[in-house]
């Protein structure tokens, strides 16, 4: 069967999220495998370029996981990032890339139930919304 | 030795550019023992049957962006004629201001740019994108800028009509145009292809304001605010872009007070003039709390038009706009 596969990017911080992905793996909670993780010190070092190149270069979906507010190994790289995402997120909506492709959440190292529930649920929004394809390439001429 | 032919040409623009090279003025006079002007419709009038009794154009100015069918065709033909193909001008760089014709696409999806069919008398057909003129033949190289400021058009004059003759060479520009071209310039050799006529960093680095610590609580379009002199726009709260643009301007207009437009392209470093405004513009943002961000991200109006106003056709890491269709092209010329 042909089934929409998404590929997902994820940028996960060394010291919370990353952490939690891997606990999820070894407490052997179910995931689907369509992420590529790419682990960063700090989810703030995540320039707003990264997931830019991410979509165009044919990411379906990008994904930020970062340390809750207040517990950043860094003091507050992740409020860095939290500024970012809302007038990214907006960006990205005019560019043509919808919602739902865009994410940052925040997960503890503890939370390793979370992350897999994020990755499952992100896996499932894409694939509803299909694959990202920038409006250019889109096939049929928009004009007249 | 042979005089060289120079041909100047605006396909979809508004002839600012060759108003600019005009503005070259009395420096343009030294270049006619080195060049004869064989294709300026704008200045001598002349016709495309003219181009047919030229051998070879040596230099050819081109200017506008691609977005009809005589664009292309204009592009294409001159390229045929041509040694040195130099895009002048944000719009024939990187699509310019036409470009955003392309956000169409994905504001009303099915109801883009518009090629306009039918209609009499018969227009020259637009194609369904706006291209920069490099997404149409090879450019060899580019003067960026809306228009080009007249020293860096001069420098490119000297540097690919007549390197090494011109008897008035000049240093003052050179010395704002990357290591490797000005050193090309004084040697009188042709700088590598490819080159930009203009400054490598950010407009930041020419800017005369003074930068401190870049926060604020609320952004402010450029008529509602009389700017501080002599301090950063950014941090007063102006959408300045010049942190993402090249430089070679000198910073003209931050120092007058208006907020750098972008009209230079992207800077060398940055990979999506977008992205890194957005990175740039909420690092000021004084606040630590989700709603109150959300609140002063929702102040700023039009993003892509606003951050790709320039660019959008040739440097957007994410392309938009409907495909580009072959059968666009009629036959027009």
């Amino acid at each position: 069967m042909n089934r929409f596969e998404p590929r997902i990017i994820a940028f996960l911080c060394n010291w919370c999220s990353y952490v939690a992905a891997d606990a999820a793996g070894v407490a052997r909670l179910t995931q689907l495998p369509n992420v590529r993780v790419i682990r960063v010190n700090c989810s703030g070092m995540v320039d707003p370029s990264y997931v830019m190149k991410a979509f165009a270069d044919g990411a379906d979906g990008v994904l930020i996981g970062g340390c809750h507010p207040g517990d950043c190994h860094y003091i507050s790289g992740n409020i860095k990032t939290l500024r970012r995402s809302f007038l990214l997120k907006s960006l990205l909506r005019e560019l043509g890339v919808e919602d739902g492709r865009f994410r940052l959440e925040w997960i503890a190292a503890s939370e390793g139930p979370r992350y897999a529930k994020v990755v499952n649920e992100m896996v499932e929004e894409i694939r509803s919304l299909g694959p990202y394809v920038p409006p250019q390439r889109r096939s049929a001429k928009g004009a007249a | 030795m042979a005089k060289k032919k120079l041909a100047v040409f605006t396909a979809t623009g508004c002839s600012a550019c060759e108003n600019s090279v005009l503005d070259v003025h009395f420096q343009i006079s030294p270049v006619t023992p080195w060049a004869d002007i064989a294709f300026w419709p704008y200045v001598t009038g002349s016709q495309w049957q003219d181009l047919d009794h030229v051998d070879r154009i040596d230099l050819c100015m081109f200017a506008g962006a691609v977005r009809t069918a005589a664009d292309r065709k204009a592009a294409l033909k001159l390229r045929e004629k041509t040694r040195i193909m130099l895009a002048v001008g944000a719009c024939s760089a990187f699509g310019g201001m036409p470009g955003l014709v392309n956000l169409a696409a994905v504001r009303d999806e099915g109801n883009s740019a518009g090629a306009d069919e039918g209609i009499d008398p018969a227009l020259p057909g637009t194609e369904s994108r706006v291209s920069a003129l490099s997404q149409i033949v090879d450019v060899d190289y580019v003067v960026p800028g809306c228009p080009p400021p007249k020293n860096l058009l001069w420098s490119a004059i000297q540097a690919l009509l007549c390197p090494g003759e011109c008897t008035s060479r000049i240093s003052y520009a050179a010395s704002r145009l990357p290591e490797r071209i000005s050193q090309c310039i004084t040697s009188g050799i042709l700088p590598p292809k490819g080159g930009t006529f203009a400054g490598e960093k950010a407009v930041c680095a020419s800017c005369s304001r003074v930068k401190e610590e870049k926060k604020f609580r609320s952004a402010f379009r450029p008529y509602a605010i009389d700017p501080d002199p002599g301090r950063c726009l950014l941090e007063q709260g102006v959408l300045c872009q010049g942190i993402a643009t090249r430089e070679g301007c000198g910073g003209l207009c931050t120092a007058a007070g208006a907020p750098c437009r972008g009209c230079f392209g992207k800077a060398e470093a940055v990979y999506d003039p977008g992205a890194k405004m957005v990175s740039a513009v909420t690092s000021t943002f004084d606040s630590a709390n989700a709603d109150e961000i959300e609140a002063m991200s929702n102040e700023f109006v039009d993003l892509a038009g606003t951050l790709y106003r320039y660019t959008m056709a040739a440097q957007c890491a994410l392309p938009v706009g409907p495909a580009k269709d072959e059968n666009d092209a009629g036959d027009v010329l």
